[in-house]
């Protein structure tokens, strides 16, 4: 149970953040340079990711991409996710990231 | 056949042995001494051979009823001399090989399988009582007992193919045969072969052909013709106890030191249906159930079933569909996909009702299975043949609202694409590969990490966002059509639950002892948290950046904001008996945020210079917005006082941000709840000295602020006649110079504001002559409409 628990001692605001998003067009950047668009399609604790219709920003570079509609990305190879401005309250995330600075100093 | 009645096992096997002796060149001393001297002595090669050339030779009849298991090898004697006429090919020669049955080796190897094997023993036993008994007569039962216990199917098949109709008499002799060797027909020798009654193997049984050709009816028989059947576990016996496939409890470990343990521990992968279904079939002697499960574990060798691999290639990739088309489509139970998939597999579409009891509307695709005590998504409303996949969102619970806006977004997009097709996607070649209840397990460990104590907390981002999406959109719509309920989201909850540990001391012992198990991992280093106070860090961080400690206060503040905003929906939460405590921990956090505005401890007034030092800077600004609210009303007015006061510094510092106008609301609910006079006051604050109302008319906010102040003592004029605003004199000073100002400030540097009050028009005609109203009115382009 202990070990179970370690993921989630209270590393949840970005899965919280990313839940939100759940069903928005998100652009993926991994860490091997490779670009992807896509609809978020879910989301998990280790914020591993899985996109719907996605399509490759440069698709000449990556031609084996092509037939791919959906993909699931482990969380740790994501560099960048680039998100729609008007889906994020700013003011809402510098909330939750202040609380969870709160909590884990507790 | 009669030789060895009356003597014991020993004796014949030593026999046997010499018997033997004389056709084998060699003895394997070694052999025998470490199986005993029931092994096989002869050449696996030749047996291979022979084995393999099996299928070719269709001459054997029913009469290979010499086998050679180890087990029990009277057997070839037993049955050799019978089969001097029934059996061609294989009694050829005189030799040990010959002696051995062709489907001896298998028939052996496939009973030590199987039996070891109590899943396909299941299977066995399963088919046993499934297996209908086609005569009537005495005979039949006992011909199913042993050919459950005992049968290389494949003789079946090469019995049935050679001798199409098996010769009548042979048969019947060999029925015999069997009778006699079972003891159930009154012959004499019977007593004396009971020792075989229970032996594990012996001959093939001859089986009715409509008993064949039945069994080749279920996909079941391909297993057992390439593997056998597998002996049936007597009926008295408890089942094998297949606890023992299952893992040892996880916390195996002493009792001593770890903390109290469920009985069925998390890591316990689920129990193979096969032992549920053997138990049921203990107590409830019914083969229906057992064909489920079979389903499962066998799809592999089937023969028409081809791998993914190959599906994937002949089917031109039906991966190029999407798995999760954007489509809604109703819930497609899980027996009704799995109908489709069984008939797809030959031959086999009984058994599709009895599959997959469990997990309605489970689907296996990506993506969790909601706990069971979560609050149920309402399927998603279905839109297209009942064949559609749902899409799967709900891998984690979905606020209305969210779930809501998704099911809008993939009805928008549902009309674009096109339909794939219907068939391939039935035909999913990665389903079937676990279990459902695998699949639940697998699910259950991962939805237990995100069980939270408290969902608010720990989820608080997701939760806020749709909450203020949800007022926002009821703040657009209609307020007279308002919905009647608010969408909430509701979570689980798991309850709190302490888990202390305590080392395991022994009186008298010195130190602790270093028992450690999951439930208890040691404590790798021995680490003492100190956390240093607030002042010492405030010293050790860079004091002498001004900035820096603006932007700590402001932190700090922020914290304690938070606490106090969140403190109505906790006191609701929370039981009666806290809500003392926290009651007073909330009046120490406003108190604390109070303290924060002033400069000095004890001085009562808010300072301004650390209003100012706060609202420096953008975080600040948000800040005070935010706070204001909460702040008791001098202090609010206070402070708005001191925003006025200092307009000028407070625009300069905004220049960059433009952010001021977070200001506006806050601000105008505070100006809304002024006194007459504070009003006043105010508006004099905010012309200030000399050439500050210029500055404020530049600014946007200025200018906002300023027709906000106007518009109440407007309001307040129009709507209580004896007000005092008139009573003295500064009110209307005041207005006469704005407007003076206003008039004389050429209209590119005035600032537009962020509003325009209606009631500025009624305002200025009471005080202007009308010429200058109407300059005013062109340069504030206040229309003429709002009055």
């Amino acid at each position: 149970m202990l070990m179970l628990m370690c993921v989630c001692v209270r590393l949840q605001l970005f899965y919280s953040f990313f839940k939100s998003l759940v069903g928005k067009d998100v652009v993926v950047e991994l860490k091997n340079d490779l670009s992807i668009c896509g609809t978020l399609h879910s989301v998990d604790q280790y914020l591993n990711i899985k996109l719907t219709d996605i399509s490759v920003t440069d698709p000449e570079k990556y031609p084996h991409m092509l037939s791919v509609k959906n993909c699931f990305i482990r969380g740790s190879v994501v560099r960048y996710v680039q998100l729609p401005a008007d889906e994020v309250d700013t003011q809402l995330l510098q909330d939750a990231a202040r609380k969870e600075a709160m909590q884990q100093k507790q | 056949m009669f030789r060895f009645q009356s003597l014991d096992e020993d004796c014949t096997l030593e026999e046997e042995d010499d018997g033997l002796i004389e056709e084998e060149d060699e003895i394997d001393q070694f052999n025998d001494d470490t199986f005993g001297a029931g092994a096989i002595d002869d050449d696996w090669q030749e047996e291979h051979k022979r084995l393999a050339g099996l299928d070719k030779k269709d001459e054997l009849t029913a009469g290979d009823d010499e086998s050679a298991d180890p087990r029990s090898p009277l057997d070839n004697r037993l049955s050799l001399p019978p089969l001097g006429f029934s059996s061609s090919s294989a009694l050829q020669s005189g030799d040990v090989e010959d002696k051995v049955s062709e489907g001896g080796l298998a028939e052996s190897l496939a009973r030590l399988i199987l039996e070891a094997d109590p899943a396909v023993a299941g299977v066995g036993a399963a088919e046993r009582p499934a297996v209908p008994s086609p005569g009537s007569t005495s005979v039949f039962p006992s011909l199913h007992g042993l050919l459950s216990q005992s049968t290389s199917v494949q003789q079946q098949q090469q019995r049935l193919s050679s001798v199409a109709p098996p010769p009548a008499p042979m048969l019947s002799y060999q029925q015999q045969q069997h009778l006699l060797r079972r003891g159930t027909a009154p012959i004499g020798q019977m007593n004396s072969h009971s020792i075989w009654e229970n032996s594990l193997g012996f001959g093939p049984v001859s089986v009715p052909p409509g008993l064949v050709t039945h069994m080749e009816d279920s996909p079941l028989m391909s297993i057992i013709k390439e593997v056998g059947l597998p002996k049936r576990p007597p009926r008295s016996d408890e089942g094998p106890d297949l606890s023992e496939r299952v893992p040892p409890p996880r916390s195996s470990s002493p009792v001593i030191g770890s903390p109290p343990v469920r009985a069925v521990p998390i890591g316990t992968p689920p129990k193979q249906p096969m032992s549920h279904t053997l138990n049921h079939q203990i107590h409830h002697p019914t083969a229906v159930h057992v064909r489920a499960p079979v389903q499962h574990r066998f799809p592999a060798p089937f023969p028409e079933r081809l791998s993914p691999n190959t599906l994937l290639n002949i089917a031109n990739s039906p991966l190029c569909r999407s798995p999760f088309p954007p489509r809604v489509g109703p819930v497609l139970s899980q027996i009704q996909r799995a109908q489709l998939l069984n008939s797809q597999v030959a031959g086999f579409p009984r058994g599709a009702p009895g599959l997959l009891p469990g997990g309605g509307g489970f689907r296996p695709f990506f993506g969790g299975h909601p706990p069971p005590h979560a609050h149920r998504m309402v399927p998603p409303p279905p839109l297209g043949p009942p064949n559609h996949t749902p899409i799967r969102h709900n891998t984690t619970i979905l606020h209305p609202q969210h779930r809501r806006l998704l099911s809008q977004r993939l009805l928008s997009r549902g009309g674009d694409q096109s339909r794939p097709g219907l068939d391939r996607r039935s035909r999913d070649p990665y389903s079937n590969l676990m279990t459902p209840k695998e699949k639940d397990w697998v699910t259950k460990i991962q939805m237990m990490q995100l069980q939270s104590t408290d969902p608010y907390l720990d989820d608080y981002y997701y939760q806020n966002y749709y909450e203020k999406m949800e007022k926002r959109q009821e703040g657009e719509r209609d307020s007279s059509s308002r919905k009647e309920h608010t969408t909430k989201l509701i979570t689980p909850q798991v309850a709190k639950v302490e888990h202390t540990y305590r080392p395991v001391q022994f009186a008298g012992s010195l130190g602790k002892l270093t028992v450690s198990s999951v439930n208890n991992p040691r404590k790798m280093i021995d680490a003492v948290v100190t956390s240093r106070t607030d002042d010492e860090e405030k010293r050790e961080k860079q004091v002498w950046n001004k900035r820096r400690q603006i932007l700590y206060t402001v932190e700090k503040m922020y914290s304690l904001l938070l606490e106090v905003q969140d403190f109505e929906k906790r006191f609701l939460q929370v039981p009666e008996e806290e809500r003392q405590t926290l009651l007073e921990q909330h009046k120490a956090n406003t108190e604390q945020l109070c303290s924060a505005l002033r400069e000095k401890e004890w001085d009562n007034r808010v300072s301004d210079e650390q209003c100012v030092m706060i609202m420096s800077v953008r975080k600040g600004k948000r800040l005070v917005s935010r706070l204001l609210p909460f702040l008791s009303t001098p202090l609010a007015n206070a402070v708005v006082m001191a925003i006025a006061r200092n307009f000028p510094t407070l625009a300069k510092k905004d220049k960059q941000d433009q952010v001021l106008f977070w200001l506006v609301e806050p601000v105008s609910s505070v100006i809304q709840s002024l006194s007459s006079s504070l009003l006043t006051d105010l508006l004099q604050e905010l012309q200030g000295s000399e050439g500050q109302l210029s500055s404020v008319l530049h600014n946007k906010f200025g200018v906002t602020l300023l027709y906000l102040i106007l518009s109440e003592g407007e309001r307040m004029q129009s709507s209580d006649p004896n007000c005092q605003l008139m009573d003295d004199n500064r009110w209307t000073e005041l207005v006469f110079s704005v407007t003076r100002e206003l008039l004389s400030v050429p209209a590119s540097s005035l600032a537009p504001p962020l509003f325009t009050p209606p009631n500025l028009l009624s305002l200025f005609s009471r005080y202007v002559d009308r010429q200058r109203l109407e300059l005013l009115q062109d340069k504030l382009q206040i229309s003429a409409l709002s009055r």
